[in-house]
């Protein structure tokens, strides 16, 4: 069972996201509600796979990808984005993301998505 | 920590998240608005919630509220990326409040368990407007849209990932295409190509320009992404790579022949001398575009506290008090049991006052989590007095002091409506024109001021203006036409007179304005505060302003209580509404030619209620000098209630009487029940009906 990571400031996106990898068999190790929190919460719990938001306060979901990165070169990070935030993404992507979900997403999509992750090196 | 899997309380969450976002932003605009300059640090938290609410609403599928949401976003990331070039913003708080009302209404109609079916339309459409207007604007106050020029030469592939000169190896070309739906398919193509880059020199890709617009996306959608890159892995091992890429449809590997592959690289040599050219001109506006980017927002603490707060359904807190006031009840039942009577038990003592001691606390703490500060109240009364100091066109200045007291959730619920109706009277009656203020040598500025403390067991909230003050003559002429008086003015004390306009069917200003006026009166405040067991005072000074009191209950949930006996029952009057309680003289006592019974106290005449006629229970006692009275007041009424005897003041637990009982019997005068510690039933009196039934007879 993959351990996943949340990072979304909303406690609705967390809950959205939550259910629908509960009910296809991934384990929550933790919930972040900003960038910096999310630090904290990877290096606490090392799940294999972070869905992160990319506009939080405090420190957004970008520079929290940067930072994890530099403790742990494999963490496998995926940006949770929505329309109109390509060039983030792509920053996010040059940072080490290993892909994106697009808000809002279907169920198949994030399940997929996060299934390819996992399965990649 | 397990969810709960139903689909309702994402909708829950979603509502709750999002009234608490609008109500932030709200407070955010407001704040702004004083200074009249958007600080960075706002402009970036109101793109962000918008940002979020956008997200929320289109996961919950409220198409509306996103659009609403999506647009507000645009203005404000167009703000944002433009906050040093001066453009007026002053507009944008009125447009981000229109934005802020269409949400929360169609939230409110959500809440309802209607459906948010609201025409977002109009705003959006201004929201445009506006954006295009500005836009214009700071497109002529600097040369070039230095924006769009910063964005382009960020999106292109940069230049170190196509590179044709760097490694060796067998040079390929793949072609992919991507599942229908995926969303963002240029992104997905340049996360192929960035992957590559690991391993691989990338000569060329078609669409060259990746992510300069949407088109390249519909066609990258339609026909596929083509990439030619050098490289020393196998075409198996770069066959499984491209396999991995997510939401892939297709892949098309292929090797190309050496004069392909050079055609290839004289083209992409020509392609990039010609953009070199271009960029030079764009180049220096970039590092704006940057700058701006490395601009971290600035910390805000209070989201910190997120983590440790959860939501709970306030049903979920009432079910709990519940049960804690039968706990209470329960340990004394078994305290008190007569089983026990005579014996001695030393150990059992002991337990008792441990479970006494955890029953107690159990108590206070339950009491506790359903207090709310009166903080989220006040704040809404910001916008009030924004709304209508505009629209009345008067200076108002809105004073907040002790929003930090608490009061149960329930009762803050009810407060909402009234005070917002007295803010709204004093800024509408109250607070005169700037002229007027000005001739009568007042502060130009109006000054209103919200005050909530502590009293006891009651919380007191003061809404003060310091406008013109009530007009005794106009008040009692106005209650005279509408035949409001019961008694001959000159009798009338100051505060009986102020008090006539909390009478139904009252109002002085002669012309009906939007906000106060429209047939309901002062008399809603007084019904809905009074409903959570509250008063409401009013004093006024001419010229000076006036001060309206209320007085509500910490909690509904426990009363303090005097406990009486009439004959083998026992009844609570709530403690708030006693003002004493005496023997009686016999030469006090007066009947009228009806056979009325009334008392003179102090030269004052009250009319009697004997309690056990009232409910018509035996009793023993009927003699005036053989029980007691107690005399008790509400709505500045003041009646004497005849009991047997006084038991007691405690704290009770009120409960509602139960449905049978009111269906079946008349319940006038009672307002519910609680259980004392003995196990025995006692009925809660509703003064309220003693002193109106007082006025019927």
């Amino acid at each position: 069972m993959s351990r996943v990571l949340i990072v979304d400031d909303a406690a609705f996106m967390r809950m959205a996201i939550r259910k629908v990898l509960e009910k296809n068999g991934f384990e929550i190790v933790a919930e972040a509600e900003n960038g910096e929190v999310g630090i904290e919460k990877y290096l606490q719990y090392k799940p294999d796979i972070v869905t992160m938001d990319i506009t939080m306060p405090e420190m957004s979901g970008i520079e929290s990808l940067k930072q994890i990165k530099k403790y742990d070169a494999n963490a496998k990070v995926v940006i949770v984005s929505a329309m109109g935030q390509e060039v983030l993404v792509r920053e996010a992507i040059m940072s080490g993301a290993k892909s994106f979900i697009v808000k809002p997403y279907k169920e198949d999509h994030i399940i997929q998505t996060l299934n390819s992750v996992v399965a990649s090196g | 920590m397990t969810v709960d899997n139903t689909g309702e309380s994402l909708l829950d969450l979603f509502i709750f998240e999002t009234s608490q976002n609008i109500e932030q932003l709200e407070q955010i605009i407001l704040q702004n608005e004083k200074t009249s300059q958007m600080s960075a640090e706002a402009i970036n938290e109101i793109f962000r919630i918008m940002h979020t609410i956008k997200g929320s609403a289109a996961m919950m599928m409220f198409d509306n509220i996103s659009t609403v949401a999506h647009r507000a976003e645009d203005l404000f990331d167009f703000i944002r990326k433009h906050i040093e070039d001066y453009i007026d913003y002053s507009d944008v708080p009125d447009l981000v409040l229109e934005c802020l009302d269409f949400i929360r209404n169609e939230l409110d109609k959500i809440k309802s368990g209607g459906t948010a079916n609201g025409d977002g339309s109009d705003i959006t459409a201004m929201v445009s407007q506006y954006l295009s207007q500005i836009k214009e604007i700071s497109e002529q106050g600097s040369t070039g849209s230095q924006g769009e020029d910063a964005m382009t030469a960020t999106l292109s592939v940069p230049a170190s990932k196509v590179n044709s000169s760097l490694g060796g190896g067998e040079a390929y070309r793949a072609k992919v295409l991507f599942e229908e739906g995926c969303q963002m398919e240029s992104l997905r193509a340049f996360d192929i190509i960035n992957r590559l880059a690991a391993f691989a020199s990338v000569v060329s890709c078609f669409p060259d320009d990746i992510m300069d617009n949407d088109d390249s996306a519909a066609v990258i959608r339609e026909k596929g992404f083509e990439v030619v890159f050098k490289t020393n892995r196998e075409y198996e091992k770069l066959n499984r790579f491209f396999a991995e890429t997510i939401f892939l449809r297709s892949i098309e590997l292929e090797i190309l022949e050496a004069n392909e592959y050079k055609m290839i690289i004289t083209a992409q040599a020509d392609k990039a001398n010609a953009a070199a050219l271009a960029q030079d001109s764009g180049g220096k506006e970039q590092t704006k575009g940057d700058s701006y980017k490395n601009q971290t927002p600035a910390p805000d603490n209070h989201n910190n506290a997120v983590a440790t707060i959860i939501n709970v359904n306030v049903a979920k807190l009432d079910k709990l008090m519940d049960l804690v006031g039968e706990l209470v009840i329960s340990e004394a039942m078994v305290i008190e049991n007569p089983d026990l009577n005579g014996l001695e038990l030393n150990n059992f003592d002991k337990a008792t006052r441990q479970l006494h001691k955890i029953t107690m606390e159990l108590q206070d703490i339950v009491m506790s989590v359903r207090m709310v500060p009166l903080a989220d109240v006040f704040q809404k009364m910001h916008r009030v007095v924004r709304d209508m100091s505009k629209k009345l066109d008067k200076e108002v200045r809105l004073e907040i002091i002790g929003e930090e007291t608490e009061a149960d959730k329930n009762i803050i619920t009810h407060l909402s409506d009234p005070l917002m109706h007295l803010v709204r009277n004093s800024l509408d009656h109250g607070i005169e024109s700037t002229a007027e203020r000005l001739n009568s040598k007042k502060p130009k500025v109006g000054t209103i001021t919200l005050e909530a403390r502590n009293a006891g067991n009651d919380v007191l909230i003061i809404v003060k203006d310091d406008g013109e003050g009530l007009n005794k003559q106009k008040i009692l002429a106005k209650a005279k036409e509408n035949g409001l008086l019961k008694k001959d003015s000159s009798e009338m004390t100051d505060k009986e007179i102020y008090s006539l306009i909390f009478l139904p069917g009252f109002s002085t200003n002669e012309k009906i304005t939007e906000y106060s006026g429209r047939g309901v009166g002062m008399d809603v405040v007084t019904k809905n505060i009074s409903e959570v067991g509250g008063s409401v005072s009013i004093d006024s000074k001419e010229k000076i302003g006036t001060t309206i009191t209320i007085k509500i209950p910490l909690t509904l949930a426990i009363v303090d209580g005097m406990n009486v006996r009439v004959g083998e029952s026992t009844y609570t009057i709530p403690t708030i509404s006693i003002k004493e309680s005496f023997k009686p003289r016999k030469e006090d006592l007066v009947v009228d030619p009806d056979g009325n019974e009334m008392i003179m106290v102090r030269g004052q005449c009250y009319a009697i209620n004997r309690l056990h006629q009232c409910f018509q229970v035996e009793t023993a006692i009927k003699d005036f000098e053989q029980g007691i009275f107690v005399m008790a007041e509400q709505y500045e009424k003041t009646v004497c209630i005849f009991v047997d005897d006084l038991i007691g003041q405690q704290q009770v637990v009120v409960k509602a009487l139960p449905a049978y009982i009111k269906n079946n019997h008349n319940v006038n005068g009672l307002s519910g029940c609680t259980l004392l510690g003995d196990g025995s039933i006692s009925l809660i009196l509703d003064v309220g009906w003693f002193v109106g039934s007082d006025l019927g007879a």
